[in-house]
Order: structure tokens, then sequence, then C-alpha cells
């Protein structure tokens, strides 16, 4: 029978060709549909010329100052609002919204800061002294950085309309630097006053150069601010986005769906890639200060590595460059002191570089190699790609340089559970990075080494045992502190001395830099940054070629 | 009792037995998060942060209330229709719900029609000739979907449309140069209503990889259930009958069998809609889609333990109701079922 399309394996009935035909009715209806979608998907929206999509990763819950201080949220605020000092890329306070750098009293007590006039808020107010006040009133009250100000200001007014005074608790030499943290940017007290105590999330009233016009976690619309005092934007807006998937930022600056990507928390292959990119002239690559220092804690007050010789054996066997080159291809370069390079105070050389001979020594001295192999727990933060890398390849360098000597017995923990054991003592080594809230050595000394009760080297409370490590030596707060005061070349010889007396007995070990780095399209200018290490929005424009 | 009321009397039990399993559920997200490691203060302030900051903020959120205090607010709240404030920003959490829910919304009830067309087509597809080659490769598809691992799929899938060919975005909710329709959070209805054509296709583009890659994955669950249901009633005594009362076979296929067969889907279907309002995470993630299993996931990343509770609530409840009404619908269009 011709006619018979359809067969059933039961019985072999004439079936007419009508659910054939049915059926192709039913496929041919989504399939055009579907074909419809993808022509509709093929209509791409227009993009204005000469506005810019930046992309990045993490997510803004807030663009309040008090609220945030996620690495997204402060770019963000860098374009939004203006700091009263900021860092040049090469490390140079310049003032911004004050004039000058702050007069103190003959006790160093108190800081008048003279303020920049002519400067309005988006919301068209005036900028002034009663301003200023308001918003370090209101962040000392609600800020989730607080103690960073609160810690070191008692009191805020206006000693005049263009006049700040500030009442400090002790002489602070880093006052100008902690008053670049855009965390301080001004708020226009017109536009928060409902919101003295509380967050506004999704607005954002300051100086900037440009004004936030649209906001959600995902997706932010800047536009040029028509009364900026200073030099105006060079390109006519920014829309930022942020996308959670390293691979899908990758691909959106590859396929030209942003202009610029940062590369905050991206993948180190995808990093490596756009590195190679830049280098072969099909993206601009912008790099940032090195602020972020990776180092490793050590557990100082619990065998075995409350023996100083088998801290100092590791830091001796800490191949850094092989690391570098093995976790990041070279980009996170290797680090040998906790100050970053670029601030005053750092040194370079405080801690030992890769000696082998030098560490076998000290496993030996510690009674190790001869049949008898150190072990050691290290813990990385399994949610972070690079601390896994590092991990395995530590191990690996450790096993091919002094496998009869010691063996690291690696494991991941999830960073947020990490952290909340930390200060218990929970791990005899764990790798950690740290960015300080604004560019002073101290910033990174006292977070890691502060101690307010200690029991010969052994902290019992503070920054040093929240940090866990527990380490610290007789007189080295008081020498901590003494920093805070002091300036100059005085107060540098100081800190490299503090830095050498830590590397004797590594508690910590730095491992490596981690630097800011951000990609273009080439037909844009390389983007570039400012001594925080944000990307300078304002800067960035397209190539008018004649 | 008429079958009638001993529907109704089914249905108000399962509503009734709603609230319970809410509790349950409520209680249990609450204990298991305290007992979690990790703690909130960590994640709002870092690890750096003076003992005093941590004290102050800890007692400013509630958290260094007695665990049974803390519990009773929340239940409280929750009677109240107060999901309490994300620790994070201080954002109502019905707000941050409101914010996600419909993008999850909307991306799992494209993906699911997708593949339910695409599924039972295939599913379908193969029964002119069962171990024919079509029937091969339709059940070659959905074991092959069904197995695919989702992250893998969606980053084969953004690589190729999105970055080598340049079709299709590759991932967030909506054209970055352009701002979202304002409304109920739909985006496709809110542009549609707002008769901007920009904002419709804006949308409909950003949702094309994540709804097709979602609704091909699950389109094998469909298929499979679809044919085996089917077949299983072709064999069965009363298209026997129908077949023999001279029915042509076309009628015997669409009219008696395929009803029957789709029964069963229609649970499936109950059981996907469940899953997928909560778990389309790699998807979500994988495309950068702002949903509320993203947001939950980040959530707890950072232990913000009312948004946490919140979603969670919102979600069962969300899961309660559609297996509430999926049975009743089963209920009311097969006969043979008793209650």
């Amino acid at each position: 029978m011709a006619s018979r399309a359809f067969e059933w394996p039961q019985r072999a009935l004439p079936l007419p060709i009508a659910p054939f035909s049915d059926l192709k009715r039913w496929l041919t209806r989504p399939l055009v549909g579907a074909l419809s979608l993808v022509l509709l998907a093929a209509c791409q929206p227009v993009r204005p010329v000469d506005r810019l999509v930046v992309a990045g990763r993490s997510r803004i819950d807030s663009v309040d100052p008090a609220a945030t201080f996620s690495i997204g949220a402060m770019q963000l605020l860098s374009a939004l609002g203006d700091p009263l000092y900021a860092i040049s890329p090469d490390g140079e306070l310049q003032p911004r919204l004050a004039v000058a750098p702050p007069r103190l009293s003959a006790d160093r007590l108190t800081a008048w800061v003279p303020l920049r006039q002519g400067v309005r808020f988006h919301d068209g107010s005036r900028f002034d002294a009663a301003a200023m006040v308001f918003t370090l009133e209101r962040f000392l009250a609600i800020g989730k950085l607080s103690y960073l100000l609160g810690d070191r200001i008692a009191s805020v007014r206006a000693s005049g309309p263009y006049e700040l005074e500030l009442r400090l608790r002790r002489p602070f030499t880093a006052l100008p630097q902690l008053l670049t943290a855009v965390n301080l940017t001004p708020l226009s007290p017109t536009a928060y006053r409902a919101h003295g105590r509380r967050f506004l999330n999704e607005r954002f009233v300051g100086t900037g150069p440009y004004r936030l016009t649209f906001f959600n976690d995902q997706q932010q619309r800047l536009e040029p601010f028509a009364d900026y005092w200073g030099p105006k934007p060079a390109n006519s807006g920014i829309d930022m986005v942020n996308l959670s998937n390293s691979t899908a930022l990758y691909g959106a600056l590859r396929s030209g769906e942003v202009d610029v990507l940062l590369s905050t928390s991206l993948e180190g292959d995808q990093q490596l890639s756009l590195h190679r990119l830049a280098a072969a002239g099909s993206l601009r690559e912008g790099r940032g200060p090195a602020l972020e220092i990776g180092y490793l804690t050590l557990l100082s007050d619990q065998p075995p590595l409350k023996d100083p010789r088998l801290r100092r054996a590791l830091a001796f066997g800490l191949d850094r460059e092989l690391i570098s080159q093995r976790v990041s291809h070279g980009l996170r370069p290797s680090l040998r002191e906790l100050v970053p390079p670029t601030i005053p105070g750092s040194d370079p050389q405080a801690w030992p570089a890769f000696d082998p001979a030098q560490a076998r020594e000290l496993f030996r001295q510690a009674g190790y190699c001869n049949g008898r192999r150190l072990s050691v727990p290290l813990t990385f933060r399994s949610n972070i790609p690079s601390d896994r890398l590092f991990a395995l390849t530590w191990k690996e360098q450790l096993a091919r340089d002094f496998g009869d000597c010691v063996q690291l017995e690696i494991s991941g923990m999830e960073s947020t559970t990490a952290y909340r054991q930390l200060g218990k003592g929970a791990f005899t080594a764990i790798l950690l990075e740290w960015m300080g809230d604004f560019p002073d050595a101290d910033n990174y000394l006292i977070p890691l080494l502060g101690c307010e009760q200690a029991e010969g080297n052994r902290c019992l409370k503070g920054a040093s045992a929240a940090s866990g490590s527990f380490w610290t030596q007789p007189g080295l707060e008081q020498d901590l502190k003494r920093s805070e005061s002091l300036e100059g070349e005085e107060r540098v010889a100081l800190l490299r001395r503090l830095q050498q007396q830590v590397a004797q007995a590594s508690p910590y070990i730095p491992v490596w830099l981690v630097a800011p780095r951000a990609w273009a399209r080439p037909n844009l200018q390389t983007p570039r940054f400012d001594g925080a290490g944000r990307v300078v929005f304002s800067r960035l424009q397209k190539e008018h070629h004649p | 009792m008429s079958r009638r009321s001993q529907l109704l009397r089914y249905g108000a039990s399962r509503l009734l037995l709603g609230p319970v399993m809410l509790w349950l559920i409520a209680t249990l997200v609450f204990l298991l998060l305290r007992l979690a490691p990790g703690d909130p203060i960590d994640a709002l302030l870092g690890i750096r942060a003076p003992e005093e900051a941590r004290a102050a903020l800890r007692q400013q959120l509630g958290l260094d209330l007695p665990l049974l205090t803390q519990y009773g607010q929340f239940l409280v709240g929750l009677l109240r229709g107060d999901l309490g404030a994300s620790l994070t920003n201080q954002t109502p959490v019905a707000q941050v719900i409101s914010q996600s829910l419909p993008a999850s919304l909307e991306l799992g009830v494209c993906a699911l029609l997708l593949a339910a067309v695409l599924g039972l087509a295939v599913g379908f597809s193969g029964i002119a000739r069962p171990d024919g080659k079509l029937d091969l490769a339709g059940r070659l598809y959905g074991i092959g979907t069904y197995a695919l691992p989702p992250f893998w799929a969606a980053m084969v899938v953004q690589l190729v449309f999105a970055v080598w060919l340049g079709w299709l975005p590759v991932g967030g909710r909506f054209p970055v140069t352009l701002l979202p329709p304002t409304g109920s959070g739909f985006y496709l209805f809110d542009s549609l209503r707002a008769g901007n054509w920009e904002q419709f296709s804006g949308t409909v583009r950003h949702l094309v990889l994540p709804a097709s890659t979602l609704g091909v994955l699950l389109s094998g669950i469909f298929d499979n259930a679809l044919r085996l249901n089917l077949r299983r009633a072709l064999r069965s005594d009363y298209v026997e009958a129908a077949r023999s009362r001279g029915l042509s076979e076309t009628r015997v296929v669409l009219r008696h069998a395929l009803p029957n067969a789709l029964l069963p889907v229609l649970t499936i279907s109950g059981i996907t809609v469940a899953s997928l309002i909560g778990g389309a995470l790699l998807i979500e993630v994988t495309y950068s889609w702002p949903g509320i299993a993203f947001r939950l996931q980040e959530a707890i990343a950072q232990r913000d333990y009312p948004l946490v509770q919140g979603i969670v609530v919102v979600v069962a409840a969300l899961v309660v109701v559609v297996s509430v009404v999926v049975d009743l619908l089963v209920a009311l269009l097969d006969p043979r079922i008793r209650f």
C-alpha cells in the first residue's frame, strides 16, 4: 500500500497521511516562531557615539559611601564623587576639594582643611564646610568603616564657610591619605537630609564629574555633570554593567559588546589571554598601581610553626618567581615585603629571596630532614582559583626541593567560613590578601601586626590575633603607634626597621602583588588609573583619527 | 460524597497543609543558617575590623539577641508579611525579591514553554516508527539533553553564539545602553505594555540564549516522558477498542492516546516549574541573569540571614502553590484519580 506513511509495531493498520501533516504543522509553527525570535534578536540597539560601556564583575548593592566598600562600588563612586585629596599615579598627594594640605596646630591634635569654593553638588546645591561636616558625621554615625575615621578623629566642625576643622584623637601623619578615601566623598545635605541615619542605596548626589542617572545592581548610567568644577569628561557618558561570570566578561569584550573591561576578579587565564591580545595590539591594556598584597599567615603560637626557624625556613623555601610564573604567568609579581612598593616605607627586600640551601639548613637545625619530615597543613580559599593554584604549586615545589624535609597538606575552605575561624587559630598556614583602605604603610602593618594585649611573643588580643598569626614582640605595638605620628625620613626608617624585624620572625610571608588592569577595545585610548588603583572614567575616550 | 465535593475537600486539605510546610521550611532554614560556619559580620566588615566595631554592628543588626528571640522575631515578621531587611545594605527583603523573582519567572516560563514544545514534538515524532531512525534520534536527544552538564552547555552556547558569532549578547538581562522598562519587573510584558519596540527586542535578545539553553536541557524530560507514556497508551485496551471501532489512526492517536499520555507530563511540568523557580542557578550564573537563584547564592555567601530566609520562604511558598495547582489539575482531568 503506497499511501502508508506510518506503521505501528503491534498491528499494520493503514494510516492516513493526516498525522504526518499535523506533525509537520506542529513542528513548523514553533520553528517559524523561533526564527522570528532570532530575527528579532538580530535587531541590535544602536549605541550612542562617545558613550562607553564599562564592565566589571562585582555586583553593586549600594551606591551609598557609608554602606559599601566593595571594589566595584568604589570604582563607581570615584567617578561620581570627589575626595578632599587624591593620590596621583606616581604617589603624589593632590588637593581636590581641599585647596591645600591640612594646617596643623602646635600639638598636632587639630587640623584645618581649606576647601575649594564654587563647587556644586549634582542637585545644584553648594559645597561648603557645612556639607563636609554633614558627610563626615553621617559616616561616623552609620558608616560600615566608621572605625577608620572614628579611631583617629574625635570631632569635626566648620570653622569657616570653607574651612573644616578636625579634632584628632592623637597626632596622625597620614591624615591627608585617610581623606583620600572615596567613602568620605561629600554628599549633598539637601539630598541626604532624610537619610542622615540610614542608607540611600540607589541614588547618589555628590560633586564628581558624572551624575548617576540610573542605578540597579547590574547596571548603572553615568552622565557628565554640566556644572563640574574640574576638567569635563572626555566622553559623553558611561554605562556600567556588572556580569557575574568571568567568561561572560571576557566574551563581552572580545565580541565588542563592552568597550572597557576591569580586571577585578577576572580569572587568571582570561587575564593572561587579554594581556597577550594587548601585546599583539588587538586591545589596549592599562595597569594601575599594585596596592593589593597576597601573603601567607603562619600560626606562630602553636607547634609546629611556633619554632621561628621553621617559619624562616618556609620563607627561604618559597620560590616566588616560579609560583608567580606558574599561577599567574608573571602577571602577579613576587613580593618580599608587606608594604606595596609605591608607598613610602616599603622595603622591597625585607623578606629573604628563595634560598634552598639556607632553608634546608634551618629545617636541619629544627630537627628535620634526617629521616624526619615536617608536615604543614596549608589552607586555601576554595572559591578563589588563584589560591588553589598557589597551594598546588607550592606543594609540588616544596616536594621537589625539600621532599625529605617538609610536606604540605593542602585543603580548601570557602572564604567566609575561613575568615570566621582565622582568629581562633584554626589554620597552621593560610593564603590571604589585603589592600589598605587608603594608601599608607600603617594601613598594611597595623591590620597584620597590631596587638592590644600580649604575653611575650604571643598576641592575645588585637589585629595580629584576628589575622591568625598571633605573633608580636615587645615594643612592636609602641613602634606602630609611633609611626602614626612620625614624618618624613624618620618615619620611613622606622617602617623599614619594623618590616625587617617581622621578616626575621616571619609570622607572615609575602607572596605576590596584585595590580589592577583594564582592557579597552582598540578604538579607545589606553585606560588610565589613579593612585588608588581605579580607572579614571572621565579620561576614557575613543581615538580620534584626523 | 460527590466527586466535586471530594475534589474541593482534597484541594482544601492540600492548601491547609501549605502553611505547616512553610513553617517547617522556615524553621529549618533559620536553624541551618545559624549552624553553618561563617559570620555575617565578617562578610560585612571584613576580618580586619576591630572588635568594638563588630560588636556595635552585631547589636545594630540584632544578631546579638538570643537565638530564640531572633527566631520569634522572624516568625512574627513572617506572619505580618515582613521578611526583614538585608544585612548588606538594609534594603527590605521583599524589595530584593520583587526585583529578582520576575527575572527568574520570566526566564523559567520561556524556558519551560520551549522545553515543552521541543520535548513534546521530539517525543511525538518517534511514534510513527518505534525503534526507527527518528525514534532513535529522539531517544538520543532525550538522554543527551538530560545528561549534559548545564554549566558546560551554557558556556559552550555562550561562546559560540555570543563570542564567536556575535549574534546575541553574552549575558545580563537587558542592553546596558538602554534603560529597562518600569512596572511589574517582567521586562517582556512591561516593554510590550509600554509599546517600546527597542526595549522589547532588547529583552528578547538577552532572553534567547539563557531560555534556549535551559529549554533545550529540560526538553529531554518532556521527550522521554511523552515517548514512554504514549507508547504505553498505544498498547492499552481502550486504544485497541478504538481501533476496532474503525476510528482513523489519527483520531486514535490524537484523541485517545495522546491526552492520556499527557497527564503524567503535566505532573512532570509541575515538578519542573517548581525546580525552575529556584533551581536555574547555573544558567543564571553563566549568563549573569539577575534572578532569584543567583541572588540566593550570593546571600548565602554573604551569610545574609534575612535575605536567605526570605528567598527560601517565598520560593517554598511558590513551589507549594504550583504543586497544589498541578495536583488539582491532574485530579480534575483524570477521573481515575482517587482522593
